[in-house]
């Protein structure tokens, strides 16, 4: 008995070491940079020939795998278009081969699997950086993978350019070696609120109270503290309310408690920040038990991967999310929709989506920026990466441009709704692909 | 509102059960922490969805053939890699299962994707039984009824028949029972392979409500060690209870108290109980 007690205490022990990434944001203050390892003061850049290495730090296995793949397939398309010939494509350093300031050095992504846990997006940063010498960092995906691999890459003066990790708090640090592509969950509140107004005007929808329903990590409590904080500074006036709040741990054998909870608020519309297991598990429960919101808002994650219609087909319709990209509007936009067919190969027909299409932004930018610097020092690039003004005709902005804290202010993010199991643009009204729907239909009044 | 609360905790907790069941038989048996566990149960579901997805059979005529796949599986991982480090210490099995569970996990992303998958259109998706204000979901009443229907034939199996009263006889003494003409090496086989088919049942009972990918096994998994520990080890009845006490204290405590802390009260549980009775609720 002894011993099996012993074993279920190194049982635990090695479980907790396998969760640690999972309940929590790791917030490391920034050490003193070994002097010896700053690839600042190195040389400029790559000998005669050889590749410019970047690193890209994704979930790769672990439960945001699904989604990591994907990401990893368009960065991949990414550097397929930077060191290729692609002179139909019509953006930065397609037409010739590499980077053309560098003797046409191609880029190189050494890819590496954090898995979903913050500590080991800290060692793969450092290991990257140290070992592998990257010029630069993408990634992280998940807020709280991005937000110590960026702080060890503040260490070591690299710039770390993420692609779609959402939490506003990434860019409040203070770093000077951070930027992110992807609007904030800061400015995408902002938006879903202004989209609510946007339906209380022109449905009958008359959208008041709002439950918040959120992963327990960075990503999720991030996105719930900017709902209370634009209540507070604006909304509230306007008439909402916040009724309810359901927090639920990173990984769940079954959503029906957080359901239950839900459905006695009843709340008038939701929102969810939840990775692509969640979501479905959420919306077939939400289907079981009856519960019909009248709108639903998703912030960028689970909703906008597009194994949500896959899974959920007529299910998953009327739900609605912050986006930077819908297949709708790939007709009308020429660059995005050849990225997409490059993408379509690698993913085996599935189109490219938001999250996807912001990290295949941040490779293209930090190629960009070291083109542009003539050079591989962290410095170098970041002054480019700080100052310029990327062309990005793959997003509705057609622009890429930091503020000074790092933010990309031309932020492509507009409202998606899933309609006969497709992304339709909804809002703002000058880029609608089709009207929104609202209220949802009820469960049973869906065919 | 409470009534549907219960509901859900207990629908959840016999599924829990089963899981733990086939946990309990290896752990209490052969004394062996298979951390490869969850990952029988996951290629459990994996074989579920395949057999709906190429064959068109659905979860609920799947559940023989998943239950012979994983008791294969079950016996396979015994012979291979269980049976050579059995005289090593517990820490040499249980780095080895471990060992074994990660490269389950990545040898079925490397070949199905990590993609997150559903059965759509099985027998039971989509129907329910209402009673009152209470909805019970048909999949996991199917599932509920099932794993007891299963963890019913594993006690029935145990003291009814020859080979479950060897297995029992091996558990309190392996060299004894070898003095009196088992086969211990057999039994051992037999009970991972039984092992297997519990998960193999649960797998493809849980294959129409749960999502299906690569990591799917892992938090079962997790549940059911403590769930295990929490009945007494080796002990079916234990698993069973204890299965419904951890489903309805998830179900309730989180509740009323926060669900982000549904699997902490549910850890909590474990370690009062621990220090009442160690040896676990019905352990002896």
């Amino acid at each position: 008995m002894k011993s099996k007690l012993a074993l279920f205490l190194v049982l635990i022990m090695l479980i907790s070491t396998m969760a640690t990434g999972c309940t929590s944001s790791q917030t490391q203050a920034p050490a003193e940079p070994p002097k010896t390892e700053d690839p600042a003061n190195e040389p400029e850049g790559p000998a005669a020939g050889e590749p410019v290495k970047v690193g890209a730090i994704l979930p790769l296995s672990g439960s945001a795998a699904a989604t990591g793949v994907k990401l990893k397939y368009a960065i991949e398309v990414a550097q397929e278009i930077i060191n290729g010939e692609h002179p139909d494509i019509a953006l930065p350093l397609a037409e010739t081969m590499g980077l053309p300031n560098l003797g046409n050095a191609p880029i190189q992504v050494v890819f590496s699997d954090h898995q979903g846990n913050p500590e080991i997006a800290k060692t793969e940063a450092e290991r990257l950086i140290q070992n592998e010498k990257v010029a630069a960092l993408v990634g992280a995906y998940q807020s709280s993978a991005t937000k110590p691999a960026s702080q060890s890459a503040e260490r070591f003066k690299v710039p770390f350019v993420a692609g779609s990790s959402s939490s506003a708090a990434l860019t409040e640090r203070g770093l000077n070696y951070f930027t992110r592509i992807a609007p904030n969950d800061d400015m995408e509140t902002e938006v879903f609120f202004e989209y609510l107004k946007y339906l209380n005007e022109e449905t009958n929808a008359d959208i008041k109270t709002i439950g918040v329903v959120f992963i327990d990590n960075e990503y999720g409590v991030h996105a719930a503290e900017m709902v209370d904080k634009w209540l507070e500074e604006k909304y509230a006036a306007d008439g909402f309310e916040k009724v309810v709040a359901v927090k639920y741990p990173t990984d769940v054998t079954s959503v029906d408690t957080e359901v239950q909870q839900i459905k006695a608020a009843n709340p008038d519309v939701l929102f969810h920040a939840s990775y692509i297991g969640d979501i479905t598990q959420f919306v077939k429960k939400y289907k079981e038990f009856e519960f019909s919101p009248k709108a639903v808002v998703n912030y960028c994650g689970g909703f906008q991967d597009t194994q949500f219609v896959v899974n959920l087909d007529k299910d998953g319709d009327f739900f609605s999310g912050g986006a930077a990209c819908a297949p709708t509007l790939f007709s009308t936009m020429e660059v995005a929709d050849k990225i997409n067919e490059l993408f379509k190969v690698k993913s085996g027909g599935e189109n490219i989506d938001g999250p996807a299409l912001e990290e295949f932004a941040s490779l293209m930018v930090v190629a960009d920026a070291i083109n542009q610097a003539k050079s591989t020092n962290g410095d170098a690039i970041m002054e480019v990466i700080r100052t310029a003004k990327f062309d990005a005709p793959y997003f509705s902005t057609g622009a890429i441009q930091f503020d000074e804290k790092g933010q990309n202010f031309y932020s492509a993010s507009f409202i998606v709704q899933t309609q006969g199991a497709e992304y339709e643009a909804v809002f703002p009204v000058e880029i609608q692909t089709a009207k929104p729907i609202a209220p949802f239909p009820t469960w049973t009044e869906r065919k | 509102m409470l009534g549907q609360i219960i509901s859900n905790g207990l629908l959840m907790g016999f599924i829990y059960s089963l899981v733990a069941v086939g946990l309990t038989l290896t752990w209490g048996v052969m004394d062996i922490t298979n951390f490869a566990h969850g990952e029988m149960l996951m290629l459990g579901m994996y074989s579920a969805f395949w057999m709906f997805q190429l064959y068109s059979i659905d979860p609920l005529l799947s559940i023989p053939i998943s239950a012979a796949v994983i008791f294969v599986l079950g016996i396979l991982i015994y012979k291979l890699i269980i049976k050579k480090v059995l005289g090593g210490t517990g820490l040499t099995a249980l780095l080895a299962t471990f060992g074994l569970s990660m490269f389950l996990k990545n040898l079925v992303q490397y070949l199905w994707t990590p993609n997150y998958r559903y059965i759509n259109g099985a027998i039971v998706t989509d129907n329910k039984i209402v009673i009152g204000n209470i909805i019970l979901g048909m999949p996991q009443v199917v599932a509920a009824i099932g794993s007891i229907a299963m963890t019913l034939i594993v006690i029935y199996f145990m003291n009814k028949t020859k080979t479950g009263k060897a297995i029992q006889a091996t558990a309190l003494n392996r060299d004894t029972a070898s003095l009196m003409g088992i086969d211990t090496g057999k039994i051992y086989a037999i009970t991972f392979g039984l092992s297997g088919a519990c998960v193999g049942v649960a797998g493809a009972l849980m294959s129409s409500f749960f999502p299906i990918y690569p990591q799917s096994g892992a938090l079962y998994s997790i549940l059911a060690f403590v769930i295990v520990a929490l009945g007494g080890f080796g002990n079916i009845k234990g698993a069973l209870f204890a299965g419904l006490i951890i489903g309805l204290t998830e179900a309730v405590g989180g509740y009323f108290l926060g669900t982000q802390f549904k699997y902490a009260l549910v850890f909590l549980i474990y370690l009062i109980v621990i220090q009442v009775r160690p040896k676990g609720l019905f352990g002896w």
